[in-house]
């Protein structure tokens, strides 16, 4: 049965992973809380797509709903997820299980919590390889040091036989890489992985990560707020906004010509090393929309600085652009259309005067 | 602190004041404790409860073997040859005094501490393991496996536990003396059901709270994104988790449940041989006026283990981080 899933995932063709229509449903006291609302995209095998949006997108619960890691009660999960050909969309805990770690795993943002910390991490990175290959203790302590020696962790030998308070947080996401990593899953779920690391650590992490996906030939899912860190570690970029995705595209494509006014004001509110001391920071105003009442229209309408009247009552809908097939947007006046420059021109003089 | 500079300046007159790090000693020096390597306060006082407990320990479980120290438990102490109620006051002869059928107190104190350290840590046992399965699970698996443990536990916690323990106690004294293959149940054993099963609640409370925070922890989804089944998480992240939490409830709880033993002893339902210190008490509770030792001395003996148990429990619980929500 394991093999034969396995050889099913190494040799498919079409892509690895396939959405179509993905929606997450969580029943609160409050109302129904839309955190996913219809999402569609396609990963290939061996690519890496960044999913970009603020806190309360829904770029996590997205994550989760793809692993099946939600909560069972009060949470509803429609919508097609094929993996590998696969349905698992549709498929039970036990069903999961094998899929869990072998063919799709997950690395999560705060290293600190996410170690067991009573365990041994030669333990705990011995864990999944017994769970699902059945190895021996010796053969999974092997595999174990030879996975720490691949995330580039000195001395194996005596980090196996450490707890994870004696680690630093970096080092303890390169042991979460290594148990993500030890059944060499086809796609990696990276949920904000070095949010919680200091700035040069988290470069080397997102190396790390590059090198093991070229490695082992395999996709990852970059969940990040922070789109300095998928710039240089992602093939594709989706961003998300209010649990919908409002524009995706190759991260070149993105970068340089972006449509949706969201993407732009996310990336006019990374500071730049060419700004004074002391320049304000550019916030987007508002808050993220309330997902149990979202607003009618454009989910960001409320908060573009661009928005017209059609804005506030329909909603646009996820559409390719005409010169690129991959490239695609959820807006009326994208950046760069007529109404966009009028609009910018008119905020220009008002920030004038 | 330029006042002071000139300050000093014009007081010494010279041209080289004293630099300010020199005159003041500005770094305190560790304090003396630090320098000695004495430990905290706290863990001395907790050193200590924890050796007193050893003692005790080893007093009861070695008293046959340490005659002429302990007397026997049914040696009498005569006073010219003959034995005498209450003979003795505490002091040399018997340190504790001796009591009604002229035994030796102190001899009687050490015996009682063993069937009463016993009952206590077989109760304890008994609550944490059925507590911690149904804390477990009802934490673990929640919706309708959470609602009938809850309702296992609050219907133990609606019986007033000291009517449960006399009601449980008769009853099982009746069914031993009806059905022939329950006649291993003698009363230690039926106090230490009892007291058990009253321990059961609280403990089943405790171990579900630490396991609802525990289960959402990330640890355990990492656990589960990895594949891992369900007694896997249990025993593998869950169990090893909840240990501190068990072990810090678990000593709080003996303390409870020996001063529980000891009541219930009072009110007659306790070990005739050999007699517990709630026993003893019970025993000499008339004659408390004639010879206040011999029930003020087991009296000491309840005080100071329950209240050895509680520090210690104590102790860890700061260790260990962890507040206490039902005990």
């Amino acid at each position: 049965m394991s093999n034969v899933t396995q050889a099913a995932t190494r040799d498919i063709q079409g892509p690895l992973l396939e959405l179509v229509d993905v929606k997450t449903h969580f029943h609160t006291e409050r109302g129904i809380v839309r955190a996913v609302d219809g999402v569609s995209f396609t990963l290939d095998r061996g690519k890496a797509l960044g999913i970009v949006g603020e806190s309360g997108s829904g770029k996590t619960i997205l994550s989760r709903s793809i692993m099946g890691l939600l909560p069972i009660r009060g949470t509803d999960r429609t919508g097609s997820i094929k993996f590998a050909g696969r349905e698992i969309g549709s498929f039970g805990r036990k069903e999961m299980r094998a899929v869990w770690g072998k063919e799709m795993a997950m690395i999560f943002q705060d290293p600190m919590t996410s170690l067991n910390p009573l365990m041994k991490v030669g333990d705990q990175i011995a864990e999944p390889l017994r769970i699902h290959l059945g190895m021996g203790k010796t053969d999974a302590v092997a595999t174990a040091r030879k996975l720490l020696q691949d995330v580039r962790i000195p001395e194996p030998d005596r980090r196996l036989e450490q707890y994870p308070h004696e680690l630093s947080g970096g080092m303890r996401q390169r042991v979460m890489i290594a148990i993500a990593m030890a059944c060499g899953p086809t796609v990696l779920f990276a949920d904000e992985p070095t949010t919680a690391l200091d700035v040069t650590v988290q470069a080397q992490i997102l190396d790390l990560l590059g090198e093991q996906r070229s490695d082992r030939n395999m996709s990852i899912v970059l969940v990040t707020h922070d789109l300095g860190v998928v710039a240089g570690h992602t093939d594709e970029i989706a961003v998300m906004y209010g649990g919908k995705l409002v524009e995706k595209a190759s991260t070149k494509r993105l970068f340089a010509s972006m449509r949706m006014p969201y993407t732009e004001a996310l990336l006019a509110s990374i500071p730049k090393m060419a700004d004074a001391s002391h320049t304000r920071l550019n916030v987007i105003p508002g808050r993220p929309p309330d997902l149990v009442n979202p607003p009618k229209g454009c989910r960001f309408a409320p908060r573009c600085p661009y928005a017209r009247d059609k804005c506030l009552t329909d909603e646009p809908a996820l559409t390719v652009t005409p010169d690129d097939p991959t490239h695609s947007f959820a807006c009326w006046f994208p950046v760069g259309s007529p109404e966009y420059h009028e609009s910018r021109a008119r905020i220009d003089k008002e920030a004038a005067a | 602190m330029t006042n002071i500079d000139s300050a000093e300046m014009a007081a010494t007159d010279t041209l080289f004041p004293v630099p300010a790090s020199q005159a003041t000693p500005s770094v305190p020096s560790p304090s003396l404790r630090k320098r000695l390597h004495i430990p905290k306060p706290s863990v001395i006082f907790a050193s200590a409860w924890l050796i007193v407990l050893t003692a005790l320990t080893f007093l009861a479980t070695f008293a046959p073997g340490l005659v002429p120290f302990i007397r026997d438990y049914d040696a009498k102490v005569k006073v010219n040859g003959h034995a005498k109620a209450y003979g003795y006051g505490p002091g040399w002869t018997a340190w504790f005094g001796t009591g009604k059928s002229s035994e030796d107190i102190f001899a009687r104190c050490i015996y009682g501490a063993k069937m009463t350290l016993i009952i206590g840590i077989g109760a304890t046992l008994f609550g944490l393991i059925i507590g911690s399965i149904i804390g477990v699970v009802s934490g673990y698996f929640r919706g309708w496996t959470d609602r009938i443990g809850s309702i296992i536990t609050d219907c133990l916690l609606s019986i007033p536990p000291l009517l449960l323990a006399l009601i449980l106690i008769l009853r099982l004294d009746d069914l031993k003396s009806v059905y022939t293959w329950m006649g291993w149940i003698t009363r230690p054993w039926q106090i230490t059901f009892t007291l058990g099963l009253v321990a059961v609640a609280p403990f089943a409370r405790i171990v579900r709270a630490q396991t609802l925070t525990l289960r959402e922890r990330e640890f355990v989804t990492a656990a589960r994104s990895l594949g891992a089944s369900r007694s896997r998480i249990i025993f593998r992240e869950l169990l090893p988790n909840l240990v501190p939490a068990m072990v810090t409830v678990a000593f709080t709880g003996l303390g409870i449940l020996i001063a529980a033993e000891a009541g219930l002893a009072f009110l007659g339902l306790g070990v005739e041989r050999p007699a517990t210190w709630g026993k003893m008490i019970d025993i000499a509770r008339d004659d408390i006026e004639r010879a206040w030792w011999a029930t003020t001395f087991p009296c000491l003996m309840l005080f100071f283990t329950v209240l050895s148990f509680n520090l210690l429990g104590d102790e860890l619980a700061r260790r260990f981080d962890i507040r206490e929500a039902a005990v």
